[in-house]
């Protein structure tokens, strides 16, 4: 009997001490899934949550396509708070008029196509309206999400548009945004913003060249994001290759997207590079965004994409890096 | 200049000794006493020192009015017995301002009027008058022996200011260096004060004994206004100098002349006001006094025998008073919307800060919070100098706070997100400024820059948390028209946007089909791109109406994607042929 009672508090010693080092008592391993079977995978079932994630543009003009895939993430994050049915009628509307995307159908990755209860893409037709009564939108429905640039940054790279939002799938609502007049100020506003239990996910955006994190600051925003359990993202404007305690550090570069039925611009897609991962090996992926399902496609290679596809393709096993 | 002249406006005891008198022409006094100092006077400066001085009285009422030109008006009701009482307060107020380098003069009466006039025109008494005695003064002694003027009938810009052995004057368009506020009184128990600059700043004067502070001071016991003001002149019931001159001339001097004169015929001889100023003083009118400041609802201070600078020991006092603040609002139900934190600095200096709070805040550790978060984002600007001797917390803006039920689960409620959020954006707006915390509401124009408005979020959030309590009143004051979170848009096929915006587009050089094709290629940021795919065009007319010189071109947007994949937002400037020849190309946003 002794033994027994000696196995339960070792075991709830253990658990005591996990929690500690969690932090916020969450359990350990709960992330924010990309809806990539293989990339999930790696990832150690998404994107961890309660840490912090780097995001760089590949290039300065791949800023666009390394903001657009914050902003997914963020749609996503609020799309598994629950906040599925908040978007504004504008968008379901487009959903109504748009024909399926070819590329949904048509060319499905096995990895997508092998998914098991992943929602059908939305279908064409007047009835989708009365599927989806029009949504209460109370913002305190559940958690929000914050955005911090810097004021010099809106020169280089302009300033978060509302309409854009909402059409990448972002409930507008529950976006709240902080102009910041010193990156310094963002480092601080953006520890604050991850201890804060009511806010999913923080993306701050650092513009200069120069480094103004230092590992100090980046450790304690780790720290501060493990305390509060929501999505840490470092957007930096380029790319830093000092040591940081982030879990991932992704690239991101914009890549020609599908064209829609009528021969204009489908779905946007971009190269995913994961650069590194405390969770598993890298690699890199060609992503597109549906704004309506809120969830990320993995993009069969076509011919213009052959300089992506030297590093291998998306689905195939990927390197590994060690260290 | 008056009538053509400089005159003098003000003089301090020495050149008062010498004979000179308000109103005498420079000249004149030149020629007598060839060694004046003379200062221009300075209007602004008086009225600005006059305010400050109504802003440190703070510290003992909250109700302080000014009363130009030269006094500061206290409604000491209630608030005596935290300084000790009557005399000690007056002896406090005459010291500290005497540390400041100002003399004051202070009368304490039931009446502003009554006070107002026994500061001015009273005589001290040899010792403070002991309430219960009210026969016991003399208020007639001493007028000759003070070495503070003696009452100058018709106006109190004259108060002499003694300064070094110089004999140093104003004139008039000329006034003191130290100028010479004055005067307060408060509806019930009133206090008139009265300071006169004594020398330069901190001249280095031996400190003033009590008995010199109580000579300063006249207080009228309760309800003997009538024996108080018996002897003053006439000009104590603050009439015009006609009136007062009227009087002197069927030979009424005094104020004791007048009070057993019928009413009838003083009424029917002089002016209306002249009895009302009786009235007022003699208490049988009521007259109100205009606070500086309105007083708040709730308050909290503490005093601090040594002053106190460093920070941490502000941000400390800051959560103690917060406790007692926190506790008053949430036995009333009521939380606070605007917090006002004043350090008053021993030199007389009165720091204020302000923090706001989108939903009504009464709990202790998050108004420090926010306090705590805007002392740190002012950094140096707010300095203690030699220290804070008072810290004051007030509540001046308040609301209904109904207690809500917090969970114990570890999945907090909706109503727990709320209030976190909400400190969250009141935590930032506190140290970054609320404007800085915004939110994106749609607006009800097609016009792409003013689509979409950034709303401080610290007010919709107040809009929303109201809803969340059914107090519709705050939802109409935060949000004027329409519900706010509400997109504005109507339409069902919106068009596509970009995720990002440059508020000013950007100039590029684009090779187009003419007349209004999309660009083949197109330069931006020095660097040339080629368009694989274009949609488009997407024509927007700029509002014409509100354009009266007719200069807004139509926009043609075209969505753009290059051979890298990068997708843009491009616009021609102008209608090829119709409205420009030479159309300007300009990129305004990027997509994902």
């Amino acid at each position: 009997m002794l033994h027994h009672a000696d196995e339960i508090l070792l075991a709830l010693r253990r658990r005591v001490a996990a929690i500690e080092v969690q932090g916020a008592g969450r359990p350990a391993g709960r992330g924010l899934a990309l809806g990539i079977g293989a990339l999930d995978r790696m990832l150690g079932g998404g994107l961890a949550l309660g840490a912090l994630h780097e995001i760089t543009p590949a290039a300065p003009s791949d800023f666009g396509a390394a903001v657009s895939f914050a902003l997914a993430l963020l749609a996503r994050a609020l799309a598994a708070e629950g906040a599925g049915e908040s978007l504004s009628p504008a968008i379901r509307g487009r959903a109504v008029f748009l024909p399926p995307d070819p590329a949904a159908g048509q060319s499905l990755s096995p990895a997508i196509r092998g998914r098991a209860g992943s929602p059908p893409p939305p279908a064409a037709g007047q009835n989708q309206r009365n599927k989806f009564p029009l949504p209460r939108r109370d913002i305190h429905a559940g958690r929000a999400v914050l955005w911090i640039e810097p004021e010099a940054a809106e020169f280089e790279g302009g300033a978060l548009y509302g309409p854009g939002l909402e059409l990448l799938g972002l409930p507008l609502a529950r976006v709240i945004g902080l102009r910041v007049a010193h990156e310094r100020d963002g480092a601080w506003a953006m520890e604050e913003a991850l201890r804060c239990r009511a806010i999913a996910a923080v993306v701050g955006e650092f513009a200069r060249e120069k480094n103004t994190l230092d590992l100090t600051m980046l450790r304690r925003l780790a720290l501060a994001a493990g305390e509060g359990g929501g999505l840490g993202l470092l957007l930096r404007h380029y790319a830093c290759p000092l040591p940081s305690p982030a879990m991932t550090r992704s690239e991101i570069a914009a890549a020609p997207g599908a064209r829609d039925a009528f021969g204009g611009l489908g779905r946007p897609a971009i190269v995913l590079s994961l650069v590194r991962n405390r969770r598993g090996p890298t690699g890199r992926w060609l992503l597109s965004w549906d704004c309506h399902e809120r969830a990320f496609h993995s993009v069969p290679l076509s011919l213009d994409l052959a300089p992506a596809a030297a590093h291998g393709p998306p689905d195939a096993a990927p390197r590994v890096r060690t260290g | 200049m008056v009538k053509g002249a400089l005159r003098i406006a003000a003089m301090n005891d020495a050149a008062a000794r010498l004979g000179l008198t308000v109103g005498t022409a420079l000249a004149d006094a030149r020629a007598r006493h060839p060694a004046l100092e003379v200062a221009p006077s300075d209007p602004a400066a008086d009225q600005g020192l006059l305010e400050a001085i109504a802003d440190w009285c703070d510290r003992y009422t909250p109700l302080a009015g000014i009363d130009a030109p030269a006094g500061v008006m206290l409604d000491v009701t209630g608030c005596t017995h935290l300084f000790g009482g009557e005399a000690a307060l007056a002896r406090d107020i005459v010291t500290r301002l005497a540390a400041q380098g100002l003399r004051a003069r202070v009368g304490i009466a039931d009446t502003p009027s009554c006070a107002w006039a026994v500061a001015r025109y009273g005589v001290w008494a040899d010792m403070p008058v002991i309430r219960g005695e009210p026969k016991g003064r003399s208020l007639t002694s001493k007028l000759a022996g003070t070495d503070s003027p003696s009452p100058l009938p018709g106006g109190e810009r004259s108060r002499a200011q003694r300064a070094g052995e110089g004999g140093r004057t104003s004139t008039d368009g000329f006034e003191p260096p130290h100028p010479t506020p004055s005067v307060s009184t408060s509806p019930r128990r009133g206090e008139v004060e009265e300071a006169t600059s004594a020398g330069s700043m901190y001249s280095g004067r031996a400190p003033a004994s009590r008995n010199d502070e109580d000579r300063h001071v006249v207080i009228v016991p309760p309800g003997a206004m009538r024996e108080a003001l018996a002897p003053l002149p006439l000009a104590a019931l603050r009439l015009d100098p006609e009136t007062v001159a009227a009087l002197a001339d069927v030979g009424l001097n005094r104020i004791a002349d007048v009070l057993d004169l019928p009413r009838a015929t003083l009424a029917a001889r002089f002016d209306a006001s002249f009895l009302r100023r009786l009235d007022q003083a003699l208490g049988r009118e009521d007259e109100p006094i205009t606070p500086k400041r309105p007083a708040p609802s709730y308050m909290a201070e503490q005093h601090f025998a040594e002053p106190i600078a460093r920070e941490r020991d502000v941000l400390g006092t800051i959560a103690r008073l917060s406790i007692r603040l926190g506790y008053a609002m949430e036995a009333r139900g009521e939380g606070a919307r605007l917090i006002e934190l004043a350090l008053f600095r021993t030199d007389g200096k009165v720091h204020r800060l302000a923090v706001g709070a989108g939903a009504p805040v009464h709990e202790a550790n998050r108004i420090s919070r926010l306090f705590a978060d805007r002392l740190a984002g002012l950094g140096e600007a707010c300095d203690p100098g030699f220290g804070y001797d008072l810290v004051r917390l007030s509540a001046p803006v308040t609301e209904r706070c109904a207690p809500v039920q917090t969970s114990l689960a570890a999945d907090h409620g909706a109503a727990d997100h709320a209030g976190e959020l909400g400190h969250l954006v009141d935590r930032l707006g506190a140290r970054f400024g609320l404007r800085r915390v915004t939110r994106l509401v749609p607006q009800d124009t097609h016009i792409p820059e003013f689509a979409v408005a950034a709303v401080p979020a610290h007010a919709h959030l107040a809009c929303a948390a109201s809803r969340l309590r059914g107090a519709a009143e705050v939802q109409a004051k935060a949000v004027p028209e329409r519900d706010a979170t509400e997109p504005a848009t109507q339409d069902t096929l919106a068009p596509a946007r970009p995720a990002r915006l440059f508020a000013r587009p950007e100039r590029i050089e684009a090779i187009a089909e003419v007349p209004d094709g999309p660009p083949v290629r197109f330069r931006w940021r020095r660097v040339l791109h080629e368009v694989t795919a274009a949609e488009g065009p997407e024509r927007i007319a700029l509002e014409w109406w509100r354009d009266a010189a007719g200069s807004a071109l139509t926009r043609d947007y075209f969505r753009i994607e290059t051979r890298a994949g990068m997708r843009v937002w491009l616009y021609r400037e102008g209608l090829y042929g119709r409205e420009t020849d030479a159309p300007r190309w300009f990129l305004h946003g990027l997509f994902g």
